[in-house]
Order: structure tokens, then sequence, then C-alpha cells
């Protein structure tokens, strides 16, 4: 290091020695670049089909007439489902379902046309499976818009049938027609729905379990505490020149990430992108001070990688994306308002997908900004008792 | 047999003592059996708060909201006069939809004209929206049935012949598991394997790089079988010990947890436990493995800290594996939680047989043997280096 020989103690001396750090250290090296960059390579390869269509389910057609191959046409047709093998029983169906070859199970009964004209109202069952959630809801949205459609086609030809001209037949079966529409992600995209958030929250665990380590490295022993305090001559410049290149280095990967979602995976970005990179920053500083305070205030550093890996590894299912908070216990609410990432989330979806009004979009950023504030003051008081306790060594 | 009973009397001695290794492989999973679940022990997401604007403002509109807020998903927090009001309602997430009757609502209605509503559900939350989309589209085709069978009655029709022409043909759905959708139904089978994966694969990782592991002992020169039988009764030594620390972690987490949440369990006991046997061989002699890889306890523990998010959604449950790239479901399959989740989400909650799941079931035990001949040829490497320090 011969940068240090010649430089005055402060800031950038620490900061360049933080530098040298990463570039000599491959764990270091590999903690902020490869584990990061890895684990979003991952999920994004993961997500990247952003929609599961045509999943494949099979059908047990008893009537085999013409309205039962029309039923199957149209649940082929949707765009979630796809009738993939006819069996012959029930039990049958049932078999692949729970070995997962199939996800629903499609039964039109015995003489299901001639029922239906004659005003028998025959069941036509659909069998999921909601263990899967995910597809189980998507297998049944492709059957729950397939079948009601043929129906409301028998509808109108029992209609037209008594001589009601079609326009009048179609107006007649659906007298309170509903448009819905989804808001803020009309094609009900993963990518833009989950893996847009499970990169921050894969960051999360990433940033305050390494800076737990980095920190570690200089408070492990008095001795190299004292040293770095001596390196940025004061306290200021010594936590800012440690803490700084990590900050620039986690948001550069933050950066990636978000660089191929909004070009390659098209997710929109319909607020301020000041608003979204500020939140960026305050975000990972959060982050950042949490795993130095945690070094700080526990040792071995092991313990203090422990505490941060447990905080933090299962905090994505606090942060509401997958099971909203407003349904989530008190603890668990409580739990998910302490986590920089669900304020981070609710920034970043309001800044990406939804193009949150300037004056509605604040509050999750003003309350990642006072987490820094308080972070930072913890942490400068907790240095200050840590350097009561060394004895003063003549420099 | 000497070394084989030594190593596995050393290995278990070291799980206790060694603070890091205990902390991870029975505090950590202690801890998370009550941690982990809390967010979903609600179940289910009901009430989702929507707003009404209402500009028809009649006996029939106010009919509607009053359906809508009666079904158990959906609960009409706001009637707000207008869109913009509302809109500004969903972005600071006070409500989640917009239920908008339009004027003349009511009227279209009587006269037998098509008379749309629209609803406009936040879609950045996809349960929210599935909730808010369902209980409203339910609400307004039994709303729109019996209107359409009011008019036919008022034209002469026969009441069961209306209820026929207006549902000729009704569609029935039944989920065959977990019938009430529940959340924590859905996920807290597959996260409590992932969770077992998680600590026991670092903790043996930390096992196997921190010092205090029984050391070859140097002296004579010794043969090649010799040694190869030595690393054998080693490896299979360290695994026994591992099994049999966690044949309690593992019953407790796949039998005992989903038994105190109330996670029905349609499989046997008998069938899971056997099931685990392998998926716990399998990570073990993983971990040895990731442990020659790493080499650093502290190395261990960071890179694995944030890697089961991805391990999660890698198991093709929560998100089709259909759906992946091929390279990605080679990948998976890597993984002793892949064939795990699947195979024991299937025997507990499907209640698959052992042959159901025959093809995970051998594909744990084949995961099992690559990684432990694996950890065994690293092991060999070690012990001939010992005398032969040239060979490393």
């Amino acid at each position: 290091m011969q940068r240090s020989d010649h430089q005055r103690p402060g800031f950038s001396l620490v900061f360049w020695r933080e530098l040298v750090w990463l570039r000599r250290r491959p764990l270091l090296f590999m903690l902020v670049f490869v584990v990061p960059l890895g684990l979003m390579l991952l999920l994004t390869a993961i997500f990247s089909a952003g929609l599961a269509t045509r999943l494949p389910i099979a059908v047990l057609d008893l009537d085999g007439s013409e309205l039962s191959r029309s039923i199957i046409r149209a649940v082929d047709a949707t765009p979630d489902t796809a009738a993939v093998l006819h069996v012959a029983e029930l039990s049958e169906g049932r078999h692949l379902i729970v070995s997962r070859k199939i996800r629903g199970l499609l039964m039109l009964p015995h003489n299901l046309e001639r029922d239906v004209f004659a005003g028998r109202r025959p069941e036509v069952v659909f069998f999921y499976n909601t263990q899967t959630f995910t597809v189980g809801n998507l297998v049944l949205r492709g059957a729950n818009s397939a079948i009601p459609s043929v129906a409301a086609g028998i509808r109108i030809s029992l209609r037209t049938a008594e001589g009601q001209p079609v326009e009048e037949a179609k107006t007649a079966v659906t007298p309170i027609p509903l448009q819905t529409h989804a808001l803020f992600n009309s094609t009900l995209n993963y990518v833009h729905f989950l893996l847009a958030a499970l990169l921050p929250a894969v960051l999360q665990t990433a940033v305050v379990t390494t800076m737990a380590y980095a920190v570690g490295l200089d408070v492990e022993t008095r001795h190299r505490f004292a040293v770095l305090r001596r390196l940025g001559g004061g306290l200021w410049p010594a936590m800012l020149g440690k803490l700084l290149p990590y900050t620039i280095l986690f948001l550069s990967m933050l950066g990636i990430a978000d660089a191929v979602l909004f070009k390659y995976l098209e997710l929109p970005l319909r607020g301020q992108p000041a608003l979204l990179v500020f939140a960026g920053i305050v975000f990972v500083l959060s982050c950042q001070l949490i795993g130095a305070l945690l070094a700080l205030l526990l040792r071995p550093t092991a313990a203090a990688i422990s505490i941060a890996t447990l905080l933090t590894a299962p905090a994505f299912g606090f942060m509401g994306i997958g099971f909203p908070r407003i349904a989530m216990n008190d603890f668990a609410y409580g739990y998910g308002e302490l986590l920089p990432g669900t304020w981070y989330l609710m920034a970043r979806i309001d800044q990406t997908i939804r193009g949150t009004p300037f004056d509605l979009s604040l509050k999750p950023v003003f309350v990642l900004t006072g987490f820094v504030v308080v972070l930072i003051s913890l942490t400068a008081i907790r240095v200050r008792i840590m350097r009561r306790s060394i004895p003063e060594q003549a420099s | 047999m000497s070394t084989f009973f030594a190593v596995f009397r050393s290995e278990i001695s070291r799980i206790f003592s060694l603070r890091p290794v205990f902390s991870v492989m029975v505090v950590a999973a202690a801890i998370y059996a009550v941690f982990y679940p809390q967010p979903y022990l609600n179940e289910a997401l009901r009430k989702v708060p929507i707003a009404v604007v209402d500009q028809d403002r009649t006996q029939t509109s106010r009919e509607l909201a009053r359906l809508v807020d009666a079904t158990p998903d959906v609960a009409v927090a706001q009637v707000l006069p207008d869109m913009p009001t509302a809109q500004h309602e969903v972005y600071s997430r006070s409500i989640f939809g917009i239920l908008l009757i339009p004027r003349h609502f009511e009227r279209d209605l009587l006269h037998g004209r098509s008379s749309p509503i629209a609803l406009y559900a936040d879609a950045s939350y996809f349960l929210m929206y599935q909730r808010m989309n369902g209980a409203v589209t339910a609400v307004s085709r039994t709303l729109g049935t019996n209107f359409e069978i009011a008019r036919l009655v008022g034209l002469g029709v026969d009441p069961p012949v209306a209820a026929a022409a207006t549902d000729p043909m009704p569609f029935v759905a039944v989920p065959l598991f977990n019938p009430q959708g529940g959340y924590a139904t859905y996920v807290l089978p597959a996260a409590f394997v992932l969770i077992l994966q998680q600590t026991l694969l670092i903790g043996v990782g930390l096992l196997g790089t921190m010092p205090g592991a029984p050391t070859p002992s140097g002296g004579a020169r010794r043969s090649f079988g010799d040694v190869a039988y030595e690393s054998i009764a080693t490896l299979a030594g360290k695994l026994l010990a591992y099994l049999v620390i966690q044949a309690l972690i593992v019953s407790i987490y796949l039998i005992g947890l989903p038994y105190l949440y109330g996670i029905p369990r349609l499989g046997s006991v008998a069938i899971i436990l056997a099931f685990a046997v392998p998926f716990t061989l399998a990570v073990g002699a993983l971990g040895l493995v990731v442990a020659a890889i790493f080499r650093k306890p502290v190395a261990v523990q960071l890179v694995f800290a944030a890697i089961g998010l991805p391990f999660f959604f890698l198991a093709g449950f929560a998100w089709p594996a259909e759906a992946m790239p091929m390279v990605v479901q080679w990948f998976a399959r890597l993984l002793p939680s892949t064939l795990a989740i699947d195979g024991l989400v299937n025997v507990a909650q499907l209640g698959a047989s052992l042959s159901d799941v025959r093809s995970e079931f051998l594909g744990l035990w084949l995961l099992a043997a690559t990684y432990a001949g694996i950890a065994v040829i690293v092991e060999f490497r070690n012990r001939r280096a010992v005398w032969d320090p040239a060979i490393s």
C-alpha cells in the first residue's frame, strides 16, 4: 500500500485502502460482485418468460359430442391452459395431478350436449391443484374464461332459436358486463411484479451481510479499530471512507439489474427517475448501516454475520409482495415496517409501474432517509463508546 | 470400523461444541420455525379495501355496492364522488380498486339494455388483484343472472326454464388440495424444506471448514487401498452423524410444525420420513463439497446468506418449471431442495404414494451418491497429502 505512506490521514486514504482490499481479498470481491450479480442473474433467468402460458391440463370427455369438443377447443385456446391429453377415468386424472404431469382436469359428463339443450343443466367440473398456488390460479383463470364463454354461446343460440335477433340476444345474456382493468400491470407480467421486487430483496441480504463482514475486519481487534480511526484522521472521514466504496459498488449492481429490467424486460418507468435513484441510494445506505452497526455491536464478526443473515434472509415474505402486508398479523406488519426493503420496494413500485404523482411518492423516501439518519447517529454513538474504551495510544 | 465410529463420535460432539455450527443447525432452525411463518399465519387475504364511484345513485347501484361489500374478499372502504379522487386514493394505497357504476346503470338495466360496470383493480399486487377481480366478477354475474331470469319470467317463461336458459351448463371448479386457498398452507411446506436445506448446508459447510476435525495421522506410508477405505469410513461416519442430528429437526419441520400451524397432511408419516433420509444425506454430502470449495467458515456463511430466496423460486413450486429456460431447469435438479420440495409436498400435502414420487426419490439418492462420491475423493486427496505433500 504505497499510498498510505504518502497521503495525509483523511477520507480518501480510507477510501482507497478499502478499494485495495477489495482487489486483494478474493472473498470480499466475490461478495461485492460475483454473489449479487450471480444471484440476480439466476432470478432473472427463472422469471425471464414473464408469463406462464399453456399450462398442461387433461380432459375426461365422457360425452364425445360436438359440444364437448368445442369446450375442449375453447380451453385449449386460452393463453393460460393447453389441453394436452385425454384420460379415461377420474382416478387416472387425479394421479396425473398428484405427480404434477398435468395442472388441472376438465370433466365433461355423459350426455352433456343432450342435457344442455334439454334444459337439465349438467355441470362441467374442473379439478385443479391449489397447493401450487400460482399455477392453480392460472389454470383456473383459463378454464374460468373459456367455459362461461362457451355457455354464453349456448345461451345466445337458445334465444336465437326462439326467434330473437342475434344482437339483442347477445345483450340479453350479459345484462351487467364487467370490464376489468388491471391497473399498472395490464398483462399481469411476473417480471414486473415479482422479479422487479426480488432483485432488491436479494441485494438487501447481500449488502447487510457483506457490510457486517467488511466492518468486522476493522473492529475485530481494538488495535485495528484504532488504526482505522487514525487513517481517517477522525470519526466522520473514517466512517465515510469505509462505507462509500461499497455504496458505489452495490448501487452499481442495482443499476446493472435495473438496466436489464428496463432495457430488455420492458419494465416501465412511469415516475421520476431521480426519485428512484435517490430511493436506491438511501436504501443501500440503510442496509449498509444495519450491517455496520451489527458488526460494531456483536463480537466475533461471525456472530454479527449470523444475526445479519437471520434478520434479512427471511425478509422477502415480510415485505408484502406475494402476500400483502394488510393481511399480516401485528408482529409481521411491524417487522416489515423496520426493513429498508419494504420501503424501497414501495418507492420502486411507485416510480416504475405505478407512476405515482410526486406528492404521494414521498413517504417511503422520507422513511428511508429517516432510517439513514437514525442509523448514522446510532453508529456514531456506538463508535464513540468504543473509542472511550480504548486507551489513547501515542500516534 | 474404528475410523467410522471415531469420526461419528467426534462429529457429533463438534456439532454441540462449536458455537457457530450449533447456532446454525439448532438455534437458527428453532428461530426460523417461529419467525418465518409469521407473515402468513392469517392464511387468507380478506376484505381488500376498494372504493365505489357511484354515478348512478339509485337503489340498484347501492344494492350492487352492498353485494360487493358482502363478499369475504372485498370491502367497500369508501364511496367517492369521482374517478380522480378515487385514483388519488389508489396511489396513496388506502384502497386497491375502484368499482365504477356509471350513470343510468339502473335505467339501462330496467330497459333491458346492456348496463356495463367497470373495475379498476391494482395489479401491482397480484393477490389483491385476483381477489378483487374474482369477487366483483362473481357479483356482477349473479346480479346479471337475476335480472335475466326476472326478465324472462316477466315475458311469461316458467321459472325453472328461465333458470336453465340463463345458466344451461353450470361451471364448477373443485380445488383438490388446499381447498381454502390458504397462503400458509401453500408456502410453508415448501419453505420448511428449504430452511432445512439452508441450515444443514451452512452447518456442514462450517463443520468442514472449522478446525478440530479428526486429522489423519502422519507417519508411515499407507497403501492406496487403506487410504481409500479410511476416506469412505470417514465420510460415512460424518453423514451418519448429520442424519442422527437431523432426525429430530427434520421430524419437527416436516411433521410437527405443519401440525402446529394447522396445515393439512394427507400423506403417511412413514413415507415422509423415508423421503427425508436421501434428502438429508444429499444435503449433508453437498455441504462437505461446499466446505471443500470455500475452505473458510466466514466464506460459507456469507456466500450462502442470500442464496435461499433464489433457491426457493428455482424449485418450480411458486413459479412453474415449465416456464423456466431449460438450462435453469437442469441446474435446479442439481439441488436437493428442488426434488425434495416436489416429492415431500406431493407426499405430505397431496397424499402421493412412494411410487408416485419414485423419480424424485431415486433422484435424491442419485444426488446423495454423487455428492458423497465427490466428498470421498476430496477426503482421499487430503489424506494422501498428509504423507505426500507433492500431491496437493
